[in-house]
């Protein structure tokens, strides 16, 4: 246990400098870092499909796109943000985590039980039989999302 | 089985408050897209945890990969518009965003 808490500290602490960093290069390179901590979590915790999709698609993929964009938009200096966003934030934190532990064992202790009896099988029949649909759905977002950004780039033309 | 839920659980929900805080602080549009980007690891997070403890793993992984796809598209069409935003008003300043003049 003293191994996963150490990656979900890892992975909170790596979260709050994502948001506090004032260069967004920095930013985004400790997101992909907490991502990568989040997938080896998910590799702890016996879920190694998930744990490879979140180190190559959202350490590596998403981190790609926000460095190209970061890199497309050059444009860090002229956001300014405000000053209590640093100051006010550990007051907020500690406040949240009071409720967090307070309330939380009230919370878990509400949702239900499942009917079903604990899965058998394999990965590949509880992701292929089990949601298909959900698979399905999948294709349809890839293609939405192929869509919009051919759309989002294309080039006017000179009418408009 | 339940106090191991309960750190899981815990912490899912920190990174969630972490995402928010960033959603209702930060100005730079990038920096709001990293604070979404918090936000589904909590939620991930919480999904592979629940499936772990409650023994049902495969499913809380199809569920997973699901979200990370959906996250996947979300980030890219974002980042096109964000990439857009930038080209018309040459700021990635959100308070810019608030005039609708034509």
């Amino acid at each position: 246990m003293t191994l996963q808490i150490a990656l979900l500290g890892g992975v909170v602490l790596l979260s709050v400098a994502a948001i506090l960093v004032r260069d967004i290069l920095k930013a985004a390179i400790c997101l992909a870092v907490a991502s990568l901590l989040l997938g080896i979590l998910f590799f702890v915790l016996n879920a190694p499909y998930a744990g490879v999709f979140e180190i190559s698609v959202v350490a590596g993929l998403i981190t790609v796109l926000f460095i190209v964009t970061i890199a497309l938009t050059r444009a860090e200096g002229d956001v300014r943000e405000s000053k209590w966003v640093a100051w006010v934030f550990p007051l907020f934190f500690i406040v949240f985590l009071a409720i967090d532990l307070l309330t939380m064992k009230a919370l878990i202790g509400k949702i239900p039980t499942l009917a079903s009896s604990p899965e058998g099988g394999t990965f590949g029949e509880a992701l292929w039989k089990g949601r298909t649909f959900d698979l399905v759905a999948q294709i349809g977002v890839i293609f939405a999302g192929v869509f919009a950004v051919l759309a989002l780039f294309r080039k006017r033309s000179k009418d408009e | 089985m339940s106090s191991t839920w309960l750190i899981y659980m815990a912490f899912a929900a920190v990174l969630v408050f972490i995402g928010l805080y960033c959603l209702l602080s930060q100005r730079n549009l990038i920096k709001l897209f990293i604070g979404i980007e918090i936000i589904g690891k909590g939620i991930s997070l919480a999904l592979v945890s629940t499936g772990a403890v409650r023994k049902s793993i495969f499913t809380a992984q199809a569920l997973t990969i699901t979200f990370i796809v959906v996250e996947v598209c979300v980030v890219a069409v974002a980042l096109a518009i964000i990439i857009n935003i930038y080209r018309h008003t040459k700021s990635l300043d959100i308070r810019k965003l608030a005039k609708l003049k034509g």
